[in-house]
């Protein structure tokens, strides 16, 4: 079945792969290679369900993850044949680099001297008491500061490590696409340090609601190219943009989706947010922490911080996605919640998509949540019961947003105040002391204004 | 006894008497010190001291060690011109001071604080490219190290004061804070550390500024504080830091007054500096984790002076580190606009303490203007302009659009946005660099993050 170039160059899912929920095992895999022969396959309409109870893990199959790019059914590298060569090159360069001691020591210093890692553990006092229960019982939160790296999120561990590898491979051009423009701002500021040329393409419609940080980028020597839409339709222009320049450019991915490699590799250099809080939490009260609770816009933050621990059985993995105008609003980005498995921008993941396999549009009021897709590996660990995966509406976010700035001093990016605003539901679930760490992804000055348009009565 | 000028008139030789401070003033009117002295005006001490503008002079060891004296004097700058009112509240915050350096517990909990929320300590980062950039032809230059205070919590220096001076607070039983802001970072720190420790927090902020600064207003109401509208004067920083003082004075057994900068009355410019003095301690040990020795010139911007006193701190003693500071010369020295408090000023007595400071023959301030909000004071540090005189530092100054290129520059070649406060000490290294030896080691503290200047770096550069 060929693939209409002229549209998304990776497949975008044209029939739908309905995903039973008991019976993974049970869909035909499509070949992983080339194209893919579609195979319609209707399934009954029930949502798949949200509060999936935790069923056995199967080691094995969490071990073996992500070995020739797939996780279980999800994953792959559903392209056309002119990218799998060069999927090919990026993933050899990406296998040497793992293992070569001078990138490895370049990439720590970057992250030690210019993005400022390792970032803290901080225990936050107000917030758990908050929390605490009448008889003054309640978990104990920590929060992972990625707020606190250069450029205020988590986005720059994966930018300056990959523009590190654009460098090697002697590409001289980097594209990447933005939604929001956090992954763009990384991405440019990366390429500025490391003197390579920047091209970052941005959807109309949010160039239109983020204007000043098109301006960041361009201060920081970047172009800006506007592709009508939004982030899907950016995404589709810069990876054609590196199609026609495949030897001098290189296409920087922001987040754990794409066809194999850049879920994995995106994975990688996030991992070290999970390294970093394993050794934080030894040291800070000899122990792991029992539950990871992060929010999922396509999983990047997420799978950050939860691959080092989800071989460690006794640590729940918790994700939030943005439930918008609430599930049944039609309105929101709760992928894993509502969506259906299929192919889309190169990889086989759980999608929002229609009865005719459309996909469809996003909306959360946290911007980089905005993605009617989301990372093979979260479906795998979906599938599996590993991780759990729940949903917070626009309004949850923004108390939660107001909640921490009153109460921590934090100003938490509207994505990151999803995974706060879950909060609410599983504190009072949990036992006294439990160890809880919610992965604070970015900050939030970013998100002031709109906070402010509404809220516009804020009193002191 | 007649006084002799030393310099035309035009410049800021003035004659001060070694008296014991005068009569207890306002603290919000700066003492007048008349221009010209005229040969009528009857001196009852028989010691007059000259001070000029260029001390070629400098003081021995002894002197320059007391910094500050029991007084909270830096030579003749600094002490504590305040209301009778005022004077307890000093006395016990200086004793509390005092005791909480030895306070171990004390000292383990901030250092905890400062690591865990404020992210410290904060990397000295080489500037690979910005060094390349300033290679002369034959391939030398100096070695440009960025000390990355902007990547703290809230983005400044400004936090590592704000969150000492509230757990000083509370240490006090005072939960009650006050605070004055110009552009609103400081008030943010503020807010911010309020929100942490659950301290109730009102910050004054002048009504013009509020509107330029909508965001950062908004910001500090989020965060949980009240920001007050002062109307006053001109509605700007100075004016709402006698509003904050005027509130102190009325409240003073519940409140505590975060300063935000060396200046004030003592011991708020020891305070301010024992406060930001870990960024000098922090540079001292990576300096020699990385090179093996100490920086060569240490370079800082200066608005009120807090962030150039922690980095230079450390190093006062250490001759043969160059301390320089760069102010904001605005629209240019001779254009009558700019914050260039050092360069143009002369001394007298503003917020509490002796220093140089922008006024005007009758002594009335001059309003400052930079295109950065946070080097907009008419004032600076009473220790600053100790160093000036004794020739310890140098003080140079950088005009707006030297500062808007150095804030390009920077995104551009490091890709690290600078405040525009910090870029005015980025914009000094073009002059500096060209003089410096190969292989020099300067740090550049990096004091702030620039996005809060987006939108007046979009209306200036149009781009």
């Amino acid at each position: 079945m060929a693939s209409n170039i002229k549209s998304d160059l990776f497949l975008t899912n044209k029939t739908s792969f309905a995903c039973a929920r008991q019976s993974i095992p049970s869909v035909t895999r499509a070949a992983s290679n080339g194209f893919v022969a579609a195979r319609a396959m209707k399934s009954g309409t029930e949502a798949l369900n949200l509060e999936r109870p935790l069923r056995r893990i199967e080691f094995d199959a969490v071990t073996r993850r992500g070995s020739g790019g797939k996780f279980g059914i999800y994953g792959g590298k559903y392209v056309p044949e002119t990218l799998m060569s060069c999927l090919g090159k990026l993933e050899a360069e990406f296998n040497f680099v793992l293992h070569d001691a001078e990138f490895q020591a370049e990439l720590a210093t970057a992250l030690r001297d210019y993005v400022g890692r390792e970032t803290p553990l901080y225990f936050a006092e107000r917030l758990t008491d908050h929390y605490k229960n009448e008889n003054g019982e309640g978990p104990d939160i920590y929060l992972k500061r990625e707020d606190l790296n250069h450029c205020g999120a988590h986005k720059m561990n994966n930018a300056i490590a990959q523009a590190m590898i654009a460098r090697r491979m002697g590409r001289q051009r980097v594209v990447a696409a933005t939604g929001a423009g956090q992954h763009g701002i990384a991405t440019a500021a990366a390429c500025a340090k490391l003197s390579l040329d920047c091209t970052i393409f941005m959807g109309s419609e949010d160039m239109e609601k983020q204007a000043s940080n098109v301006f960041l980028i361009k201060l920081l020597g970047a172009q800006v190219t506007q592709v009508e839409g939004s982030f899907k339709d950016a995404s589709s222009e810069a990876i054609r943009q590196w199609v026609n320049d495949l030897e001098g450019s290189y296409y920087l991915t922001g987040t754990v989706v794409g066809p194999h490699p850049c879920p994995s590799m995106v994975r990688e250099f996030q991992s070290i947010i999970g390294r970093e809080t394993r050794r934080q939490a030894m040291e800070r009260w000899g122990g792991r922490p029992d539950v990871v609770v992060a929010c999922i816009g396509s999983g990047s933050n997420a799978l950050g911080i939860f691959h080092e621990f989800i071989g460690d059985e006794g640590v729940r993995l918790v994700g939030v996605e943005a439930a918008g105008f609430g599930l049944n609003s039609g309105r929101h980005a709760a992928t894993l919640a509502t969506g259906h498995v299929g192919v889309y921008h190169g990889a086989m993941s759980y999608l929002m998509q229609d009865q005719e396999g459309q996909v469809l549009g996003a909306h959360s009021v946290g911007v980089g949540l905005q993605y009617p897709g989301v990372g093979p590996e979260l479906s795998f660990l979906k599938d599996t019961g590993r991780a759990e995966f729940y949903t917070v509406t626009d309004k949850e976010a923004l108390n939660a947003y107001q909640l921490l700035s009153r109460l921590e001093g934090i100003i938490p990016a509207m994505e990151a105040a999803h995974a706060f605003a879950y909060l609410d539901k599983l504190c009072p679930t949990l036992p006294d002391s439990t160890k809880v760490v919610v992965n604070c992804s970015g900050r939030g000055d970013k998100d002031a204004p709109m906070f402010f348009q509404h809220q516009p009565t804020l009193n002191a | 006894m007649a006084a002799s000028i030393k310099a035309p008139p035009s410049s800021s030789s003035r004659i001060f008497p070694t008296l014991p401070r005068p009569q207890p003033l306002s603290p919000f009117k700066p003492a007048r010190f008349t221009a010209s002295p005229s040969p009528t005006r009857q001196l009852r001490s028989t010691i007059s001291c000259t001070l000029v503008r260029d001390s070629a002079v400098r003081m021995d060891a002894p002197a320059q060690s007391r910094r500050p004296d029991s007084f909270g004097r830096f030579g003749s700058f600094g002490g504590k011109y305040v209301p009778e009112t005022l004077m307890h509240a000093l006395s016990q915050l200086e004793s509390a001071f005092h005791a909480l350096a030895g306070d171990d517990d004390f000292q383990k909990e901030l250092d905890g604080i400062l690591k865990d929320y404020v992210g410290r300590e904060s990397p000295l980062y080489f500037a690979e490219r910005l060094t390349e950039h300033y290679k002369r032809p034959n391939g030398e230059g100096p070695h440009i190290y960025l000390k990355r205070e902007d990547l703290n919590h809230t983005g400044a220096h400004k936090i590592n004061n704000a969150v000492a001076q509230a757990l000083l607070a509370k240490r006090l039983g005072k939960n009650r804070i006050i605070a004055e802001t110009g552009a609103g970072q400081h008030g943010v720190a503020t807010a911010t550390v309020c929100a942490r420790f659950g301290l109730q927090c009102i910050i004054y902020m002048g009504a013009q500024d509020m509107e330029r600064q909508a965001l950062n207003v908004f910001r500090m109401r989020l965060l949980g504080a009240e920001v007050r509208p002062v109307h006053s004067g001109t509605a700007t920083l100075k004016d709402a830091t006698s509003e904050a003082i005027r509130d102190w004075v009325t409240n003073v057994e519940t409140t505590h007054y975060i300063l935000g900068s060396v200046a004030g009355p003592h011991p708020y410019p020891v305070m301010v500096r024992e406060f930001h003095a870990v960024i000098g301690k922090e540079t001292r040990r990576q300096a020699f984790e990385k090179w093996g020795g100490k920086p060569e010139v240490l370079v800082a911007c200066v608005g009120g002076g807090s962030n150039a006193m922690g980095l230079f701190h450390e190093f006062v003693d250490d001759k043969e580190v160059r301390l320089i500071g760069v102010e904001a010369a605005g629209f240019g020295l001779d254009s009558g606009k700019h914050a260039a408090t050092l360069t143009k000023g002369e001394v007298g007595v503003l917020h509490g303490a002796m220093s140089y400071l922008l006024q005007d023959e009758d002594g009335q301030i001059v309003e400052p203007h930079s295109i950065s909000a946070g080097l907009d004071y008419p004032g600076v540090g009473p220790e600053h302009s100790f160093l000036k005189d004794i020739g310890r530092a140098e003080y140079y100054s950088c005009t707006d659009e030297e500062a808007m290129e150095a804030f390009k520059r920077l995104s551009r070649l490091e890709g690290i946005i600078p405040a525009l406060e910090t870029s005015h000490a980025l914009a000094f290294l073009e002059k500096l660099c060209p003089t410096l030896p190969d292989g020099a080691k300067v740090v550049l503290n990096c004091s702030g993050r620039g996005d809060k200047d987006v939108q007046t770096a979009i209306k200036y550069l149009q781009v």
